[in-house]
């Protein structure tokens, strides 16, 4: 397959093209709570999003059948992560979104996200999303996890607990640290043409900018 | 989030003001206040700035190391979002790696009081 940055200005590497590749095509797949219709209904949703620079108009006619939950769900993620709280999220599930339709909707957003502004950022447009593929949704909900004072459980065995984070939806977690990879020292084999120190503070800033605390 | 500790293994200690937007200068890393510049443009979606800056980069640290800083900056744009959206807790491993960010630039404050507290 042709690498989808070719015609970028800058050079990127294959397995980044090919990480971001299997990500478009996953999020056309059905999905543990949501069919693929729904998963890309859920990144168009995220995309039409107000961006904080320029906000745009409200996305419900662009979101399908979503619920209102996911619809404001979507929008926290993407616009103000760094303000939800508990009691938002509370709510959330008091609408009635599932726990694991909350955790799946998380790394799709985070995903396309991850997608979506490295194109951007190297003056590309946003990639082309597939058409649905049909299927019902696994319903998956690990049993090895383990409350570690997360408003959901994370995985109970491994070590950050970023890395655990999405453990209660196993191919929410496979989704998004498959996109992540290329973006990080995630393997021995991770390199990149900046030094440690250059990667960390762009890794800092931009945690800065978003007011994560993690 | 390690970035006292690499930089300190390189043998230079980063000014954390790099962090904040408030360094004077490059702080200690190689090109720091451009891709500092850059890294925030990129996270907050701001095209036109990040533009300029993208060029800017390209020629003082090159075409690949541009690329490989605007991917770092769309990774963490994502897994920012995670770490919010699952509410995870600080475990000691990164909080052992990132202890002198954390005093120096303030990061700590972003656990604001509603983050675990029910409503």
């Amino acid at each position: 397959m042709e690498n989808r940055y070719a015609e970028a200005e800058l050079p990127v590497a294959a397995g980044t093209a090919a990480a971001h590749d299997a990500a478009l095509a996953a999020f056309a797949q059905p999905g543990a709570w949501w069919s693929g219709a729904d998963r890309l209904a859920i990144v168009e949703a995220a995309r039409s999003a107000h961006a904080r620079e320029a906000p745009a108009p409200a996305a419900e006619d662009d979101a399908g059948a979503l619920p209102p939950a996911a619809i404001e769900a979507i929008d926290g993620i993407r616009n103000r992560s760094g303000q939800i709280g508990r009691s938002w999220f509370d709510n959330l599930i008091d609408m009635g979104l599932p726990r694991e339709a909350y955790m799946e909707i998380a790394s799709l957003v985070a995903s396309s996200v991850i997608v979506d502004t490295f194109a951007q950022g190297l003056d590309l447009d946003q990639p082309k999303l597939p058409a649905a593929t049909a299927g019902e949704p696994s319903f998956e909900s690990a049993t090895d996890v383990v409350d570690a004072g997360a408003w959901l459980p994370i995985a109970a065995k491994g070590s950050a607990n970023i890395l655990r984070s999405l453990g209660l939806v196993p191919s929410a977690s496979a989704l998004f640290f498959g996109t992540f990879t290329p973006s990080y020292y995630m393997t021995p084999k991770s390199r990149f043409a900046l030094s440690r120190p250059q990667v960390e503070l762009v890794a800092a800033r931009v945690s800065a900018a978003n007011e994560c605390f993690y | 989030m390690a970035l006292r500790e690499s930089s300190t293994k390189a043998g230079r200690n980063a000014n954390l003001a790099l962090v904040t937007g408030t360094a004077e200068d490059d702080g200690n890393v190689a090109h720091g206040t451009v891709l500092a510049a850059l890294a925030e443009a990129v996270a907050r979606w701001q095209w036109d700035v990040a533009a300029d800056l993208r060029r800017t980069a390209a020629k003082r640290l090159g075409a690949q190391a541009t690329s490989d800083a605007i991917l770092v900056a769309a990774g963490f744009n994502g897994i920012t979002r995670v770490a919010d959206a699952i509410g995870i807790r600080l475990d000691a491993r990164t909080a052992e790696a990132s202890v002198a960010l954390r005093q120096e630039t303030g990061i700590d404050a972003f656990a604001h009081a509603g983050k675990w507290a029910a409503g």
